[in-house]
């Protein structure tokens, strides 16, 4: 019951605030799209001519539309919806710290992890919910229009919740060590972006000269979340049905595990 | 919950060390404090004293440096404890998201009420502090008194067994004053202990049986109310006295005041009162009244703070 009302406190505040609804908005645009705009006429034998905007474009085999389509929506969640989310998120954590606020909460019979960890869930499915509406939405119109149903493009939800949770888990332990959304989007960014680059460890592990900075890049690669590479997992699943190891998924767990648990152990030792 | 004090406290201490210069402050130093189970009781200082992180740890949220706190016998840390806690915090920041109905849902919830009692407690609530019309509107659009009788509700929702209240008449005009009065005074009949930290002396002089000061993070003074104000002397009425004597008595007393044909004398202590009558007796003067005088607590107060 307790954990069930600080999960809709999160959600009554992410839909209190406007970056949520641009989100939502988007999200709702893209399956307008797809519903109205995009024309998919299948002809015998798998091949579909697809059209926008009422002028024909081309003609290609309707899985590779499908994949396609897929493709690009997977890469609209985890780059500009997941900056967005990232965005919107930012606050929620410093906003129950606020004074007047967190006595209250704190007042009450329940336990600071309990707290903190009901707002991170609530928070997480928030994102998740606004992921399954497109994700859900584009695949069901893509089926209808298509007869193509691929439960595959299903786990986009799944990633991009699991990323979320683990910049969330950033942003968490920001808010409650600085109190500052500046900071927690600043450095949940700087991760996002740093992902691709650390991700090129071949080819960095060619251009360092030192063992020591060669040493120090594989550290940071290993450690930070890799977000690209999830995002990348998610596409090849999409599109190709292939899956390169497990990795980037256990070790991107084990730094949210890490940063959640720092979260926890400050926020339940700071004087409010 | 069968501790026979709602609060307890032992050396109480919180000592805040400065990140950069490691200066200490200590905010609260070995404060000893017990509040009796059903005491309306008033803890007061000035800015600075200490009251407020007093409170928080209280609450848990701050952690005492050494000492120990305890509500009904329980370790205030232990979140169980603070089940029997009702709180209204000062400068208080509601989320302007809520409506009046659903802040007190999600306060009512956190403080373990299912669904079904919430959905028969909040209308009560709403109706108990005159908030019945503004039920379903943001409070972002709330006065200020509304909030502050919007927290009590918040507070009282889940029938706490203590009350525990930071400047509870803050913003609120009079006749809502008397409104949180009498709500406090129904409380106080149920056995709830009411323990009220404010800068509004007057009106802990008017609600709180028992007081503490805090001066400098340590207890000043603590007693009840009727001890700690009482004591200041004795006022002696007399009808026409002969000049000579009144002037004689004025030497004695601390004040004289003449009003309405009769006069107002003022003795510090019992010896002098008595030594006054021995005289206007032996010349057969009027004694309209005599009674003892009282501290106003403000009086006490600033002697207190200034000593």
């Amino acid at each position: 019951m307790v954990t069930l009302a600080l999960i809709r406190d999160t959600f009554r505040e992410a839909l209190a605030r406007k970056i949520f609804w641009v989100l939502v908005g988007l999200s709702t645009l893209m399956i307008l799209f797809f519903l109205f705009l995009l024309q998919i006429d299948i002809v015998a034998g798998g091949v579909a001519t697809v059209s926008r905007f009422g002028g024909t474009v081309r003609t290609v085999e309707a899985t590779q539309v499908v994949s396609g389509v897929y493709g690009a929506v997977a890469t609209f969640l985890y780059t500009f919806g997941m900056f967005l989310a990232v965005f919107a998120s930012s606050g929620l954590v410093p906003s129950v710290l606020e004074p007047g606020r967190i006595e209250l909460l704190l007042s009450k019979p329940l336990s600071r992890t309990h707290l903190l960890l009901g707002r991170f869930a609530g928070n997480i499915l928030v994102v998740f919910a606004n992921s399954a509406y497109l994700v859900l939405g584009v695949w069901t119109i893509l089926g209808l229009k298509t007869g193509i149903w691929s439960p595959v493009f299903l786990v986009a939800i799944a990633t991009t919740t699991f990323i979320f949770a683990v910049l969330l888990s950033v942003v968490v332990l920001v808010g409650v060590w600085l109190e500052s959304a500046a900071a927690a989007t600043m450095i949940s960014v700087a991760l996002m972006i740093m992902s691709p680059i650390l991700a090129q460890t071949s080819m960095s592990m060619r251009l360092l000269s030192s063992e020591w900075s060669r040493n120090v890049w594989r550290t940071l690669y290993y450690a930070l979340p890799k977000v690209y590479e999830l995002g990348k997992m998610t596409l090849d699943a999409i599109q190709s049905h292939t899956f390169n190891g497990y990795m980037p998924i256990w070790t991107s767990a084990l730094f949210g595990i890490a940063m959640l648990g720092a979260a926890l152990a400050i926020f339940s030792r700071r004087d409010f | 919950m069968d501790s026979e004090y709602a609060i307890e406290t032992e050396d109480l201490t919180k000592v805040y060390v400065s990140r950069w210069k490691r200066r200490e402050v200590r905010a609260i130093d070995g404060v000893s404090l017990r509040v009796r189970r059903g005491a309306i009781f008033g803890l007061l200082g000035p800015n600075g004293a200490g009251k407020t992180t007093f409170v928080k740890t209280l609450l848990s949220a701050v952690r005492p440096t050494h000492g120990t706190a305890l509500i009904f016998g329980r370790d205030a840390s232990q979140p169980e404890a603070r089940r029997p806690i009702g709180y209204l915090p000062e400068n208080h920041r509601f989320p302007t998201y809520f409506t009046g109905a659903g802040m007190l849902d999600f306060y009512a919830a956190l403080s373990g009420l299912d669904a079904a009692r919430r959905r028969k407690l909040i209308p009560e609530h709403l109706e108990l502090v005159g908030l019945s019309e503004w039920a379903s509107m943001r409070i972002g659009k709330y006065s200020k008194g509304m909030l502050q009788r919007l927290g009590l509700a918040q507070a009282l929702i889940h029938s706490p067994q203590i009350l525990i209240l930071d400047e509870p008449t803050d913003g609120v005009d009079p006749v809502g004053r008397r409104q949180i009065r009498d709500i406090l005074g129904r409380f106080e009949e149920r056995g709830v202990t009411i323990f009220i930290n404010s800068h509004l002396l007057a009106e802990v002089e008017t609600l709180c049986r028992e007081v503490a000061i805090l001066d400098k993070g340590k207890v000043a003074l603590t007693g009840k109310m009727q001890d700690v104000t009482a004591g200041k002397g004795y006022r002696l009425t007399v009808a026409q006295p002969p000049d000579a004597l009144a002037e004689e008595l004025r030497g004695r007393a601390t004040s004289m005041a003449v009003r309405d044909g009769l006069v107002d004398f003022q003795f510090s202590s019992r010896e002098l009162v008595n030594g006054a009558l021995d005289l206007l007796r032996a010349q057969h003067c009027e004694i309209e009244a005599l009674a003892p005088t009282t501290s106003t607590l403000e009086e006490v107060f600033v002697r207190t703070v200034q000593k």
